[in-house]
């Protein structure tokens, strides 16, 4: 309301519309500039750092479970490079930062089905004590937390930008399989999402160094 | 009536023989109808009557049941709240509203706190405090029965508290940090009183938590989470609910990791390095790896045996490291280092413990300091000589174990000392000692370890420590388990002209009084006060010297004495009696040498008292009091003493000690035998001068001079009695005279003589002052004569003596007669008239020159055997009974008539020698009777008498 009533005031000196609307685009340029600056500053430390310390800690204990598991079941590294099209490929696709962590998103969301899937095929063959089922409980849980922490990261730094969604229609999982396919299923997923856990955290290394220490536009102002 | 409880309400109901209260009446008006049928008072009954009627009409009424309600039901209430409840009556038009009342188990609600809703309801309104009672009962008034009573329990309480200060810990289990993790919050203490019900919640991502808290006043809760959340954000509040309200506590939002409390590093060690003596490396492990906690580290050291850690400051360490250097130690000394870590950002997470200890010595280096030269001066023992000890401690900065120590003293040359430690010995070394030390003394040391030697000292002992001024006011006082020492500088104007040198240090020696232990310790000028560091014991005496040094030149010292710890005496006095007198007594006590003292003697305390008496004497007396005089005591008494010494902390009394005073003074009693003496002495001194100067007259009168009858001879007696002419005749009892005297009238004899003549009565006077002839002392007590008479009337001599001492010495010659002893009575006795008698008796005395005794009776009586043995009978013994006399005179009157004054009297004085026959006779009658010995004092005077011649 006071704006309303200076903006006569501002007008009657100029006597120029051109210059006054000028005038009035340069104020609202500099009043958004600030307002996102200020935004980014505020919230784009925290939210990331703590993502990339749960995707390194996630990390670590993807690769000791994988270790685990190939220690349990005996299993070859080449039955853990095969192919399956069920299982999600670690490759972020994406140009831009806010494609390329709803890509993260969006993936870690995919991989959480089959971790599920891995630790109930796994519960059947474990003993409930063995090691290897706790490891795996303790990197689906803290995956879940990740895609939350992602999400929440993602709406912290692109807030205008739509809330990220699980894809589209149902993941798609794997038919009923025996053991040995258990086996080598329950090997291709956690090594897909131990890759995608590099890629995760090389790309929010990435974005940390984008993002955070991006200048603010108006440091001149 | 019982009374019944459901859902926390009660009813009563009235049994059904208390709702038939007509009967009676009915009862008592059959009873009163016989009986007044019997007295036939019509009046009376009429009366019963009314009263039954009455009667009646209230048993309607008591006998219906309301129904009272009270709402709510079991209510809970608030303490310190106001609480409203409402008592309705149900179905019935007997009683409004008006005749409900409330009240307790034992008091009735005033009527002031009832607010009427309607006919049939009334609220009350009553403020809860926690001694309201916890029953509320509400009834109808008009029912004299408690059947109709409606009560309900009131639940006192408070809502819960806000829980407070939340706070969450999850300790490290293995390699990872618990799931569990433990929250605590405060409270204000006050307990709700009824039942609250307490949860924890814990939410992290799409996770929440809740643990719900039984024990309500534990303020302690653990959530167990399926896994730690680390790097995630979580939530934790308490929420608390009672009955009467519902609190929810901060929500404590932060990361999770927040709440991590890791285990300390381990595998910490030292590391020494030769080429850095003054550092020591430190390495350790994380103890989980950095993925979960990001950790920083912090390093604390101290020497081993100090109690005093040194913290690295914390931004050299928060980092994530896992060594570091300790630099600026010092060498050849052992170090215990720790070190702690947490999560690295600043105000998260706890510390963890600190870790085991890491203990490694720093390598050696050459002494940095000189080392600590002192001297000590001894005493030879019996001998007068001094003897000087050098001794020598470590440098402070010895940076190694110190092997030899280089001495020089005065112009000697250097000589080395090899130190054999073992590592209990002291630390101060001699080096040697210098005999009789005089003049100046010079002495050099220099201290060597394994890598070098160290800076030279060098100590100077002045001729005359008076040029150096002491320090001032010396005091000390117990701090803390401490000894502490403070001074003031020294006045270096008082000594006249400036110290040549300028005060550079102080040395605080301390003798120990216990076993003569000596050390001492180092303070820099400026220092003015220090706490003493040797190890000092508690209750022992310790001489403390401040010395101050002038450029090594050590100057006066002053020196108090001091205890660490005072304690009550050990042993008391023992106390003993110095002197002993009637009424005083000197104590004196002695205490246990100053060295053995468990602290300062601040005064003596002496009691004395007697056995029978309550009070006690106390006198206190100072400390430097070693006897008292007690002055005030009584004689020949019985007391008990006792002294007490005490110091600050406490006494000790000696046993009792028992002394009983002198009856005399050891004075009094000398006094009074040498005065008794003396007065002995005197009187012996004085009888003897009285007895020299006096000797004549007591010789004469103790030892008298006997004369020799054989000389006797009188000059001149009378005219018409020649004895010289007729000399007596021996053998014959011519000149025995014997002398009748009536001893009852001897008085009235002599009186009677006495009015005669003035001559006769000075001569009486003369014999009373004996003087006259005869004993006085015949004549004035004539029974102890006879007594003593007749006890030495056994003894011959005696006789004789007494026969000698009434021996005349009078040489008185009477012209007329002697004691009225007149020649003429014999004619007046014979019947002469009195003017006849005296102008015959005009006899005329010569004086007689001779000093010989008149006794010629007994000069004649001695030389005839008879008269002499009458003689002796008669002369002590011639006091003749009056009855005897009498008899005897009467037998010899027969020669003669008497005359009437001869009657009755007792003197008769006859002689002549007719008579002899009858004196004989009379003096074998006198002789013959049993009482003759008791008129012995008669015959005694008479005796004195015996020589006069009748004239």
């Amino acid at each position: 309301m006071i704006g309303h009533m200076y903006f006569p005031l501002l007008l009657q000196p100029t006597k120029s519309f051109p210059s006054a609307l000028l005038s009035l685009l340069l104020v609202m340029a500099v009043h958004s500039s600030r307002t996102v600056s200020l935004s980014r500053s505020q919230n784009c430390g925290i939210p990331l750092q703590q993502s990339l310390k749960l995707t390194r800690l996630i990390l670590k204990e993807s690769v000791e479970l994988i270790r685990t598991y190939a220690s349990q079941g005996a299993m070859s590294e080449l039955f853990c490079k095969s192919s399956s099209s069920e299982v999600p490929q670690p490759k972020i696709s994406g140009l831009e930062p806010s494609e390329r962590l709803l890509s993260v998103s969006s993936i870690l969301q995919s991989f959480l089905p089959h971790l599920q899937r891995v630790l109930e095929q796994q519960t059947d063959l474990q003993s409930p004590s063995s090691r290897l089922l706790t490891e795996l409980s303790n990197v689906r849980n803290r995956s879940t937390s990740l895609a939350s922490v992602i999400s929440c990261l993602y709406q912290n730094l692109f807030p205008n930008l739509p809330a990220p969604e699980p894809a589209g229609g149902p993941t798609q999982m794997p038919p009923p399989q025996n053991i040995f396919q258990q086996k080598v299923y329950g090997c291709v997923v956690l090594r897909r999402f131990k890759d995608f856990l590099l890629n995760v955290a090389r790309e929010l290394r990435t974005l940390k160094s984008r993002v955070c220490r991006m200048p603010p536009a108006n440091t001149l102002f | 009536m019982s009374l019944f409880i459901q859902n926390g309400t009660w009813k009563n109901q009235g049994g059904p023989q208390e709702r038939s209260s007509g009967r009676p009446c009915s009862n008592y008006q059959a009873r009163s109808l016989l009986d007044m049928a019997m007295v036939l008072l019509i009046g009376l009954l009429h009366r019963l009557l009314l009263a039954c009627l009455v009667s009646s009409s209230l048993a309607f009424s008591a006998e219906y049941t309301f129904d009272v309600n009270i709402l709510p039901h079991s209510p809970v209430v608030e303490i310190g709240k106001n609480f409203t409840a409402t008592c309705s009556l149900a179905n019935t038009s007997e009683a409004t509203a008006d005749d409900l009342i409330w009240y307790y188990t034992s008091k009735i609600i005033p009527r002031e706190h009832y607010n009427k809703i309607n006919t049939s309801a009334v609220n009350v309104t009553i403020t809860i405090t926690s001694e309201t009672p916890s029953r509320l009962f509400c009834r109808v008034n008009k029912s004299k029965d408690t059947k109709d009573t409606y009560g309900i329990e009131l639940h006192k309480g408070y809502p819960p508290e806000r829980p407070e200060n939340l706070s969450c810990v999850a300790l490290q289990v293995d390699k990872r940090i618990s799931n569990n993790v433990t929250c605590s919050w405060d409270t204000r203490k006050r307990a709700t009183l009824i039942e609250t019900k307490t949860s924890l919640f814990f939410s992290s991502g799409d996770e929440e938590k809740e643990k719900e808290i039984k024990d309500a006043d534990k303020h302690r809760g653990t959530v167990s989470l399926s896994i730690f959340p680390h790097h995630m954000n979580a939530k934790v509040w308490v929420v608390s609910e009672n009955k009467l309200g519902k609190v929810k506590s901060d929500v404590l939002e932060t990361e999770a990791d927040r709440f991590a409390k890791t285990n300390p590093p381990f595998n910490v060690v030292a590391i020494s390095e030769k080429q850095f003596p003054e550092s020591l490396l430190i390495n350790w492990s994380q103890p989980i790896e950095k993925v979960y906690v990001k950790l920083i580290y912090q390093i604390r050291y101290c020497k081993h045996g100090s109690q005093t850690w040194s913290e690295i400051p914390l931004e050299d360490t928060a980092r994530e490291i896992q060594s570091f250097r300790l630099q600026y130690l010092r060498p050849y000394t052992l170090y215990i280092t720790q070190v702690r870590c947490k999560m690295y950002r600043e105000g998260f997470g706890y510390w963890s413990d600190w870790s085991r200890n890491a203990t490694k010595m720093t390598p050696e280096d050459k002494p940095k300091s000189k080392p600590d030269l002192w001297r000590t001066i001894n005493n030879t023992e019996g001998r007068n000589r001094k003897t000087m000890h050098i001794l020598c401690k470590d440098p402070e900065l010895s940076n190694g174990r110190i092997r030899i120590f280089k001495v020089k003293m005065q112009s000697l040359p250097w000589k080395e000392v090899v130190v054999n430690r073992t590592g209990s010995e002291d630390l101060a070394v001699d080096l040697g000692q210098i005999q009789d030390p005089r003049g100046i003394i010079f002495v050099e040391v220099i201290a060597c370890n394994s890598v070098g030697q160290s800076p030279k000292a060098s100590l100077k002992i002045p001729r005359n420590q008076h040029q150096f001024p002491p320090v001032n006011k010396l005091v000390w006082k117990s701090d803390k388990g401490q000894l502490l020492i403070e001074w003031q500088t020294p006045n270096v104007s008082a000594g006249g002209s400036p110290p040549k040198h300028n005060l550079t240090e102080y040395v605080v020696q301390w003798v120990s009084g216990k076993d003569g232990k000596m050390d001492w310790q180092r303070e820099n000028r400026s220092t003015l006060k220090t706490f003493i560091r040797g190890d000092l014991e508690n209750f022992i005496y310790y001489n403390i010297s401040v010395y101050p040094i002038y450029s090594d030149w050590i100057g006066q010292p002053v020196t108090i004495p001091a205890y660490l710890e005072q304690g009550a005496p050990s042993h008391p006095p023992s106390i003993k009696l110095e002197y002993l007198g009637s009424n005083n007594a000197k104590l004196v006590w002695t205490d246990i040498p100053q060295e053995k003292q468990t602290g300062f003697i601040v005064n003596y305390t002496l009691y004395y008292f007697t056995l029978n008496e309550s009070d006690v004497q106390v006198i206190t007396l100072p400390a430097n009091t070693y006897s008292y005089h007690l002055k005030t005591l009584s004689s020949n008494t019985k007391y008990l003493t006792k002294v007490k010494s005490s110091t600050i902390k406490g006494s000790a009394t000696s046993p009792e000690h028992m002394f009983i005073t002198a009856k005399y003074a050891p004075g009094e009693v000398k006094g009074i035998v040498v005065g008794a003496c003396l007065g002995f002495l005197f009187l012996l001194l004085g009888i003897t001068i009285l007895c020299f100067y006096k000797w004549q007259s007591i010789e004469s009168k103790w030892w008298p001079t006997i004369p020799n009858p054989e000389n006797s001879r009188i000059g001149t007696w009378t005219p018409d009695f020649h004895l010289k002419n007729d000399p007596p005749k021996e053998s014959t009892l011519v000149d025995v005279s014997v002398v009748e005297v009536d001893t009852l009238d001897g008085k009235s004899v002599f009186e009677e003589d006495k009015a005669g003549l003035p001559l006769k009565k000075d001569k009486y006077l003369s014999e009373e002052h004996s003087s006259g002839i005869g004993d006085s002392s015949c004549m004035s007590s004539p029974r102890q004569s006879v007594s003593d008479s007749s006890h030495s009337s056994d003894e011959g001599g005696d006789l004789g003596e007494t026969a000698a001492g009434a021996v005349q010495y009078s040489s008185v010659v009477a012209s007329q007669g002697y004691k009225g002893q007149n020649p003429n009575a014999a004619a007046a006795a014979h019947g002469q008239p009195p003017q006849q008698q005296q102008q015959q008796t005009t006899p005329s005395f010569s004086r007689s020159e001779s000093t010989q005794p008149l006794l010629e009776c007994e000069d004649g009586g001695g030389d005839t055997p008879g008269s002499s043995g009458q003689s002796r009978l008669l002369s002590p013994g011639s006091g003749y009974r009056s009855k005897a006399l009498d008899h005897g005179s009467a037998r010899c009157a027969e020669g003669g008539p008497p005359g009437p004054g001869e009657q009755g009297s007792a003197v008769l004085l006859r002689f002549w020698p007719g008579d002899q026959a009858c004196q004989q006779s009379g003096a074998q009658d006198a002789a013959e009777s049993p009482e003759f010995l008791e008129a012995m004092p008669a015959s005694h005077c008479m005796t004195k008498l015996v020589g006069y011649r009748p004239q």
